[in-house]
């Protein structure tokens, strides 16, 4: 376990969907370099198949005795989908428009669709994913190289792409599949929490961006951070699919409202709603009720008194105010340990007892980590 | 009936000499260089066979690929090895009814390839590192090829202008073509690696630019061929010796294997032809156990061995010790009973313990790991060696 943990957490009833926070993410980190099927932040519907497909029924996590669960690594055609593009160069020359390739399967193939019988009681919400950055993390368990670590300073989880060896058991591993191989250096890669931008005192790319003010970004024991008041102080704020395991970092703020339901006439149900709670229990665990109860209540207190810390912090009137994110503390941290407080890896792990010191750095010094018949 | 004994006798002494296996290193005059498969220099290499079985130390969590090496049997391959003054080289055929190549476009394949792995230090045959990379405190050198194409250095050689995406380049037409070309010889198609490593989590790879292997592999009638080529002696290594313990691994990508998931030799015997000195490690290599098998099972049974350790491929698999349904195939008899009497002495760097947190197969003092495993030091040496006897029958069955 990291001395402190960074945390995130999604108000889903404020998600529209929008994919800005995918979009975010995609342009700063995976578009390209063999990342370009990734993403380290996707927005599904749910119900739904999610991503990659059917995300939920591939293994990974702990079981109740703590043993890491088998997994599968899911497919880029039939699971993640390739990504397609268009012959723009070739319109002007009459041909008609095609894509480069068959799309036969991508991420929100089923956007919107969610269930239920439209109109009477259809139903989705939107789930936002990114890496959980967990306290025991599947992938990290998995890695027969030492390759994934969790940083003390933040508790971000990273792959040290120096050791990794592409082997992927981390992505079996994983039961939220947030960890990604990248077939071109053929090493495993995944959401890096944009610690580059954290440690200058910015939140990640998907926060900052996220229109729907959805996301809040701090370290767990900072009590002055709304990350810990949702998550600690009122508990309104849960991990996602908690039975896995592996103490997720990302916390959700469960939808509660939801339009009620109509009657075979058209005629309205009265107060029924159409999120079925057993679906949120599933999701978010049977504290997924107190969480409710809590966020009705203050809701109710907000309309007759007109205060509620709770639904003030939910509304987030400050963008600011979403993020606690104490830049000197990474500066702190680094000097502390005569680091540089950009390092992109963990340097405990490539200091081979029999590798000279003074070139375990090579690699991230563009140099070219010389190796016979390798290609210079 | 003297006659008859004579017979016998004869008989036995041929089977011992046959039982004492070593790969030949013959010695030449050519340059080993860069030496492939395809080269005439092989024409003088003396081939032995040796036998290769499924590494089933740990369980990995890859659900399709346990399956599909549920029950997967030994392999035979063909070695043969050459030296010069400065050089050694080694070649390895194997049968591999699929060629698996990987191209950099898919998530869920993995290439065949070869390993040769050395022991730092082996003068002490009693002491020689664990076959499965190393051991704290007994190093190995690993040298790993694969047939691999088009795979990319993560930092691109901090060549970031190559590293865009060609939608966002400001390129069209042919310029487009010329990036993409350009992007594209930055790949390596030779996946050659070598590692310095004290067990397989510690696995370093060799990146102080001392490396001076040469690796190539290629695919031909429903087998391949891997050639390894390296100096007899560089800072991690010295060859320079009568006999050398050598291991060979080879991974078979149709099966999903990749890193334990392999098929390994046990530390075999490699005499380079002309050196004189010891040859006790090629005594110590070839030994079979002379105890009672029979006796070594039930003593197995009876000590408890099976609360921690899958024994029989029909026992119940336990993440505590490490699996010995194969240990009769990668194991020698001295390593088998350095870890009956001293199961500290090689802690087989298993799972990460957070993978299975209520198994604490070992305890730390310090940096240094302590087996869970009491030291059957009070056992009688008779039975020590039954035991042991018995372990080396415990190996799949050749395919």
């Amino acid at each position: 376990m990291s001395k402190r943990q960074l945390a995130m957490v999604m108000d889903l009833n404020k998600c529209i969907g929008c994919q800005t926070c995918t979009v975010a993410c995609k342009t700063q980190w995976t578009n390209r370099n063999g990342r370009e099927y990734m993403y380290w932040n996707n927005v599904e519907t749910y119900p739904g198949t999610g991503y990659p497909r059917n995300w939920m029924e591939l293994g990974g996590g702990f079981d109740a005795a703590g043993d890491l669960q088998e997994g599968v690594i899911p497919n880029l055609e039939a699971d993640y989908g390739v990504p397609w593009d268009y012959n723009y160069d070739a319109l002007q020359g009459g041909a008609s428009f095609e894509p480069n390739v068959e799309p036969t399967w991508g991420p929100n193939w089923d956007e919107d669709e969610g269930t239920g019988s439209f109109p009477q009681d259809n139903y989705f919400f939107y789930l936002p994913r990114i890496c959980n950055h967990c306290t025991n993390p599947g992938c990290l368990s998995a890695c027969p190289r030492d390759a994934i670590f969790k940083r003390e300073q933040d508790g971000v989880v990273l792959v040290d792409l120096d050791r990794c060896q592409g082997y992927r058991y981390c992505i079996a591993g994983c039961p939220y599949k947030k960890i990604y191989f990248n077939p071109k250096i053929s090493k495993s890669e995944k959401c890096i929490l944009c610690f580059p931008r954290v440690e200058q005192g910015l939140p990640p790319a998907c926060a900052q961006q996220c229109v729907g003010r959805i996301r809040f970004v701090g370290f767990l024991d900072d009590e002055e951070s709304q990350v810990h008041k949702l998550v600690n102080k009122y508990k309104v704020a849960l991990g996602l699919r908690s039975d896995y395991g592996t103490q997720p970092n990302v916390y959700y703020v469960p939808p509660t409202e939801s339009p009620v339901k109509f009657d075979a006439d058209g005629k309205i149900i009265p107060d029924s709603g159409r999120l079925p709670i057993e679906e949120l229990e599933k999701l978010f665990g049977p504290e997924v009720h107190d969480a409710i109860k809590t966020l009705k209540a203050e809701m109710k207190k907000r309309k007759e008194t007109g205060e509620s810390e709770l639904m003030d912090i939910l509304i987030a009137y400050q963008h600011s105010d979403m993020f606690r994110l104490d830049n000197n503390y990474y500066q702190q941290v680094a000097h502390e340990n005569g680091q540089h407080p950009l390092a992109p890896v963990d340097t405990r792990y490539i200091a081979g007892k029999h590798t000279k010191p003074d070139n375990k750095m090579n690699f991230f010094h563009g140099g070219h980590g010389h190796t016979a018949g390798g290609h210079h | 009936m003297k006659k008859l004994l004579n017979t016998l006798v004869s008989a036995s002494v041929i089977a011992t000499a046959a039982s004492a296996s070593y790969i030949t290193a013959v010695k030449v005059d050519e340059n080993l260089d860069k030496v492939s498969y395809s080269y005439d220099v092989w024409t003088q290499a003396k081939m032995t066979e040796v036998t290769l079985y499924p590494q089933t130390t740990i369980k990995f969590n890859d659900k399709m690929a346990n399956k599909m090496n549920e029950s997967s049997k030994a392999i035979k391959a063909e070695v043969g090895a050459v030296y010069n003054g400065s050089r050694i080289a080694f070649i390895v055929k194997w049968p591999d009814g699929t060629k698996n190549v990987t191209t950099g476009n898919c998530l869920d394949r993995y290439a065949d390839g070869f390993a040769f792995q050395f022991a730092s230090e082996y003068s002490d045959p009693k002491t020689l590192p664990y076959i499965g990379m190393g051991s704290d405190g007994r190093p190995v050198v690993v040298h790993l090829q694969k047939e691999a194409f088009g795979t990319y250095e993560p930092n691109g050689y901090g060549d970031v202008a190559h590293q865009v995406n060609p939608n966002q380049t400001a390129f069209f037409g042919k310029e487009l073509d010329k990036f993409n070309k350009k992007v594209k010889s930055l790949a390596t198609n030779d996946y050659e690696r070598s590692f310095v490593a004290e067990g397989f989590r510690s696995t370093t790879e060799i990146k102080d630019g001392s490396n001076a292997s040469y690796a190539r592999i290629g695919y031909e009638g429903k087998g391949w061929s891997g050639t390894l080529s390296r100096p007899l002696k560089d800072q991690y290594l010295d060859l320079n010796s009568a006999v050398i313990p050598v291991a060979i691994a080879v991974w078979d990508g149709g099966n999903l294997g990749r890193n334990g998931l392999k098929y390994l030799t046990s530390w075999t015997a490699v005499k380079l032809e002309g050196k004189s000195g010891s040859e006790a490690l090629l005594t110590a290599l070839n030994e079979k156990s002379k105890g009672d098998t029979a006796k070594g099972k039930e003593a197995v049974m009876n000590n408890g061995c099976t609360g921690c350790h899958q024994i029989e491929p029909t026992d119940p698999a336990t993440y505590m010790g490490p699996a010995l349904t194969n240990i009769g195939g990668y194991a020698t008899a001295d390593y088998l009973r350095e870890s009956l009497v001293n199961p500290s002495a090689v802690v087989v760097p298993g799972y990460n313990r957070n993978a299975h947190s209520s198994y604490m197969w070992y305890t730390l003092e310090g940096d240094k790991r302590v087996s869970t495993m009491p030291g059957f030091d009070y056992l009688e040496k008779s039975d020590i060696e039954d035991i042991v006897a018995y372990l080396q029958t415990l190996k799949a069955e050749v395919k």
